[in-house]
């Protein structure tokens, strides 16, 4: 059953440039074909339970000669994959007006999404670093693809970097099957239990661990992602913002922190350091900026920070809490960013200081925008204040006072910014030569409004979903 | 009867607060025609009530806080005054007040003021008590505020003064509540030992700042100023008074068991001698009527609680009767200042006099409730001050003392006011006239009960006082002449010398209003005078300067505060900002560098856990 999830992504590509590409009516029904496929993709996600879903479909299985494995966690990683690929999809819509453009754009956003599907249902490590290879190349050329000279140089430095990544990784996994004869993560894990205290696998670990914070993008490994994600068109900083860089970086560190490698106090004590580092740089940073888009991408930074700090508790709830942020933090950045996209669009410039006022224009894109980042400060009752609070608790739990104050105290440097961004941008007199704005077209809208109403609806209604969704996924600690 | 004859003493001006309220605006007479029917149903309904004893009582809010009212013959006794007074200064109102925008709002106050005074006149649980109390607090702010445009800055005061007292009041009932370990009044004695003592104090602290005494007073002189004018007649002169001294008597009398030689005693008597004394000499140089009368009604609280303070027999009686004296004769002094500033335009004396001539039945009526006030016989003031007298001096000279010098103070400041406003040549407008009938007859009928209540005062005596007090009087009987012709003699030869002192005055400044000036610009008081008419002595002012000060220095830390985070932080922010900024130079050599150093640095560390 879980190769559906790939098989749908692959042969809608193919369907799409043989059935799609013939002309430009066509290609503009494209986007309806995406959005099937990708609600489509959630629905085999939602209807499936992750009790049920590891009964494999042996003929389609052994197709691939990689064994598909689902549990909770992918399952709430499936559904950001599916959420941010629409919102992507529609800003896409909205900002791409060119017709072949956004086929290719189309095109390379099923490819990204095949490829997240991969990373996150692999059991096997070589796996899950083709998977993040056909992610990252898509990712590449998503960024590089309005061929502009800002968004080459932000691709090439997102290429750059995770090319290091790769190195780190390629290497890591040499070592690692060198060590324990075989590349499924049972194997490894068996291995590296066996051989605990091995220097060389302790390397392995510490470049596989710092590969994964290229790809997160956590401080001080973070420098092609402001640039990336500024350099990117807006559709594309929705998907890289939302769940790329989470699927990649995040939750693939949460799998192998868990399920690998020995889940030990000086892999958590690095975890959290690189964590409270990233809150800390990230949000300070993101007070200086002038860019409304740059701004978002230090906020990224600051709130994985959160999430690798949840994970270096080593607790289920610690965890539980972290995946949390991460699905919160997927709604809530990728509304930023498609609210960004709406202005970006609306005003043709990202500059907070020739913004102003534009709530009294764009009334929805305002609001939404408000709820949002009320969200990432962690205001209650929305949903960012539970999975923030809830991160606090496991550090407090594991008797880590310091980092649960500091992680506290971030909160309020990020409504520092969150609050300047919003007085800067959207509150205050409407700037002169902004008269005739206009509000963004209602498919982006209504994407804005359905992200702040799972924002508020996910806070509210947090016991429903923490209990049935999240707190199952601290089951991961025990195999 | 039926137990629940009782609620219609609170039903009945509810129920014509509501119906005023829904009168529409272009009904012209109807809402007086609906307030006075209203107040004269609940009078009859007092007159029924009268003598008979009922106890009603259903559940309200669980932890024994139950609805109970009990009317016996001390709530009746005040339920009945408090109805005739209504009656009477509605009517008065409905005259004085027709042409002002905010009547209808006066009439739904003051209605409603009269279901709360009822409420907790009759009510036999502490809580229960505490709601109907709060409730004359909020109709207070509302009536004094209605006045004109300092009226709402004075209303403030009030809300607050009372407020506060109330507070402290509360705060007494919980504690008597826990030692008493019931909520109904009617059970509850203890004694005022301990924490008893200051449940005491708490408990009379509210009492005596609804009555008026200091140093809970400040806002009255204010009101009496600002607020309108029925407003003075019916609250601070009348009801308030009613309401605070009956309480008073309850804690006194029912609640806590006090020895005669108790420091309770001697502390009740002794802030009713300083507020005789310290209200009456600001009374004696006020140059305005109603302020002028302010002053007396807080001095003339001092006398009850004084009285009630000895706790002996002939000193609660003479306190008793003195607040129903008290409620007459200041009513209708008020409604004279009333009739004065609408026929004559002002209450300042300097511009008032002769008035004798042009309004000669609201100048008799001042000359009855004036001579009352001042104690002269035989009307009712006297033989209550002359019950008072002999209680003080049962427990000490001094207090005797302080009582016939408010006495000595208070004629001659009546003197002065008589003198200034009705006699002498007319200052004021020629065209002035003799008030409207509907003003004329709450001040003469309320003249004549003052007559009525002196000459034949066996009937306030043995028909409402007495009874309340029951077994406590052994057998006494305060009827009739005083028994101390020596008491007596001293009171009319102070008299005599009030007058002699008022002729010395007006011979020495002129003019009749400078009558008080050689007190005023006496050696020491001079100085003392001046401090106070700069309000100096307001404890209200005080407060306020202490939140002041306090505000001031909250600021300044507010201030210092503010600026750690307002400049230092978000320079530091900028700072740090800046510096890692500048480490974003967009060059991805060093981005790798850094990339490799971490990890470096990450690898070492885990190998060296190892």
């Amino acid at each position: 059953m879980p190769s559906l999830m790939i098989l749908i992504p692959l042969f809608g590509v193919i369907i799409l440039n043989l059935v799609f590409a013939s002309n430009d009516k066509m290609k503009r029904a494209a986007f309806w074909f995406a959005l099937a496929l990708f609600i489509s993709q959630i629905a085999v996600a939602i209807f499936h339970h992750p009790i049920f879903w590891n009964n494999s479909l042996k003929p389609l299985d052994s197709f691939f000669k990689v064994s598909f494995f689902v549990d909770h966690l992918s399952f709430i990683m499936f559904i950001c994959i599916g959420m941010v690929s629409i919102a992507s999809l529609f800003v896409a819509k909205y900002t791409i007006t060119e017709e072949g453009g956004r086929f290719k754009f189309i095109n390379l956003l099923i490819l990204a999404s095949l490829g997240m599907s991969g990373i996150i249902m692999v059991k096997d490590i070589f796996s899950l670093y083709v998977f993040m290879e056909i992610t990252a190349v898509s990712s590449f050329l998503l960024i590089a693809y309005p061929k502009s000279l800002e968004s080459l140089e932000g691709a090439f430095k997102y290429l750059i970097l995770s090319a290091v990544a790769t190195v780190l990784m390629l290497s890591a996994i040499g070592i690692l099957l060198l060590a324990s004869g075989g590349t499924s993560f049972f194997a490894i894990a068996s291995g590296i239990a066996e051989a605990r205290n091995s220097s060389l696998i302790v390397f392995a670990i510490g470049l596989f661990i710092c590969g994964l914070f290229i790809k997160g993008g956590l401080v001080p490994f973070h420098g092609w992602l402001p640039d990336a994600y500024t350099a990117a068109p807006a559709s594309v900083s929705v998907l890289l913002a939302g769940v790329v860089t989470k699927a990649a970086g995040i939750y693939t560190m949460i799998r192998i922190v868990t399920s690998l490698f020995p889940y030990n106090q000086p892999v958590n004590n690095v975890l959290m350091l690189v964590g409270t580092i990233s809150i800390f740089v990230g949000a300070i940073v993101a007070i200086g900026q002038d860019n409304f888009k740059r701004m978002l991408a230090y906020s990224s930074i600051s709130q994985m920070g959160y999430i690798i700090l949840g994970l270096g508790t080593g607790t289920g709830l610690g965890i539980a809490g972290a995946v949390f942020h991460l699905f919160n933090h997927s709604v809530f950045k990728s509304l930023l960013f498609v609210n960004s996209a709406a202005v970006e669009k609306e005003t043709g410039t990202c500059d907070m200081n020739k913004l102003g006022g534009i709530s009294q224009k764009m009334p929805v894109t305002g609001a939404t925008s408000v709820i949002a980042f009320l969200s990432t400060c962690g205001i209650p009752p929305l949903s960012g204040f539970w999975s923030k609070i809830i991160i606090v608790i496991a550090l407090w739990q594991t008797s880590h006072y310091a980092y649960a104050c500091l992680a506290v105290l971030a909160s309020i440097i990020t409504l520092a910014y969150f609050l300047s961004m919003q007085r800067r941008v959207f509150f205050g007199k409407l700037r002169s030569g902004l008269e005739g704005l206009k509000e963004a077209d209602r498919g982006v809208l209504a994407v804005s409004i359905i992200l702040a109403a799972i924002t508020i609806g996910v806070g509210v209604f947090f016991p429903f979903f923490f209990n049935i969704f999240i707190l199952p996924v601290k089951e991961i600690l025990v195999r | 009867m039926p137990g629940h004859a009782i609620l219609f003493p609170i039903i009945i001006p509810l129920i014509t607060a509501l119906a005023v309220l829904f009168v529409p605006k272009r009904a012209g007479w109807a809402k007086e025609i609906v307030s006075v029917a209203g107040t004269a149903l609940n009078f009859f309904a007092a007159i029924i009530l009268f003598r008979s004893n009922l106890n009603f009582s259903i559940p309200w809010s669980g932890f024994g806080i139950d609805l109970s009212l009990r009317l016996y013959q001390f709530s009746a006794f005040i339920i009945l005054a408090v109805a005739g007074f209504a009656f009477l200064v509605t009517l008065y109102s409905t005259a004085s007040l027709h042409a002002k925008n905010y009547a209808k709002q006066f009439y739904v106050y003051l209605l409603l003021t009269f279901c709360m005074v009822n409420g907790a006149v009759l009510s036999d649980n502490l809580i229960v008590m505490l709601f109907f109390w709060e409730g004359t607090l909020l109709t207070l702010f509302g009536m004094i505020a209605i006045g004109n445009k300092n009226a709402f800055k004075t209303a403030t005061k009030a809300f607050i003064i009372v407020g506060v007292c109330d507070l402290c009041m509360m705060t007494g009932m919980a504690i008597t509540a826990h030692l008493a370990g019931t909520l109904t009044i009617s059970q509850i004695a203890i004694t005022t030992g301990g924490l008893g003592g200051l449940a005491f104090i708490l408990l009379v602290i509210g009492a005596i700042s609804k009555a008026g005494s200091m140093p809970f007073h400040s806002w009255i002189p204010d009101a009496a100023i600002d607020a309108p004018l029925p407003f003075m007649a019916i609250l601070p002169a009348a009801l308030e008074k009613l309401l605070g001294i009956y309480f008073l008597t309850r804690i006194s009398l029912d609640m806590f068991k006090l020895d005669v030689h108790s420091w309770a005693s001697t502390t009740l008597m002794t802030i009713g001698a300083i507020t005789i004394v310290l209200a009456v000499m600001m009374a004696l140089v006020q140059k305005d009527y109603k302020r002028l009368l302010s002053y007396h009604a807080i001095s003339q609280v001092g006398y009850m609680i004084l009285g009630i303070g000895t706790l002996v027999p002939v000193g609660i009686v003479g306190g008793l009767f003195h607040m129903i004296n008290n409620a007459l004769y200041k009513s209708c002094l008020f409604l004279t200042g009333g009739s004065v500033e609408k026929q004559a335009g002002t209450t300042d004396l300097a511009k008032l006099g002769g008035l004798r001539r042009k309004m000669p039945i609201t100048f008799t009526c001042f000359l009855i409730a004036a001579a009352s006030i001042s104690g002269v016989p035989p009307f009712n003031g006297f033989f209550s001050k002359e019950l008072i007298y002999d209680g003080a001096l049962e427990r000490g000279l001094i207090f005797y003392i302080a009582a016939i010098a408010g006495s000595f103070l208070t004629a001659a400041s009546f003197l002065k006011l008589g003198h200034a406003a009705y006699l002498g040549k007319g200052q004021s407008k020629t065209d002035v006239k003799e008030a409207p009938v509907r003003m004329l007859i709450p001040m003469i009928v309320i003249a004549l009960t003052c007559v009525l209540f002196g000459l034949w005062n066996a009937l306030p005596l043995k028909g409402l006082i007495q009874p309340v007090l029951g077994e406590r009087l052994e057998g006494h009987n305060f009827a009739g002449l005083p028994s101390n012709a020596l008491l007596v003699i001293i009171t009319v030869v102070v008299l005599a010398l009030a007058l002699l002192n008022h002729i010395y005055g007006v011979r020495k400044s002129g003019k009749a209003i400078g009558a008080s000036d050689h007190i005023r610009h006496a050696p020491v008081l001079d100085s003392i005078y001046d401090r106070a008419e700069k309000r100096f002595f307001d404890p209200y002012n005080i407060g306020l300067h202490i939140v002041n000060l306090f505000s001031r220095i909250a600021s300044w830390l507010d201030k210092a505060i503010d600026w750690v985070y307002n400049v230092m932080v978000v320079r530091t922010m900028y700072a740090i900002t800046g510096a890692i900024r500048k480490l974003h130079t967009g060059n991805y050599s060093s981005y790798i560098l850094w990339s490799i150093g971490a990890m470096v640095l990450i690898v070492i560390f885990l190998i060296r856990s190892i």
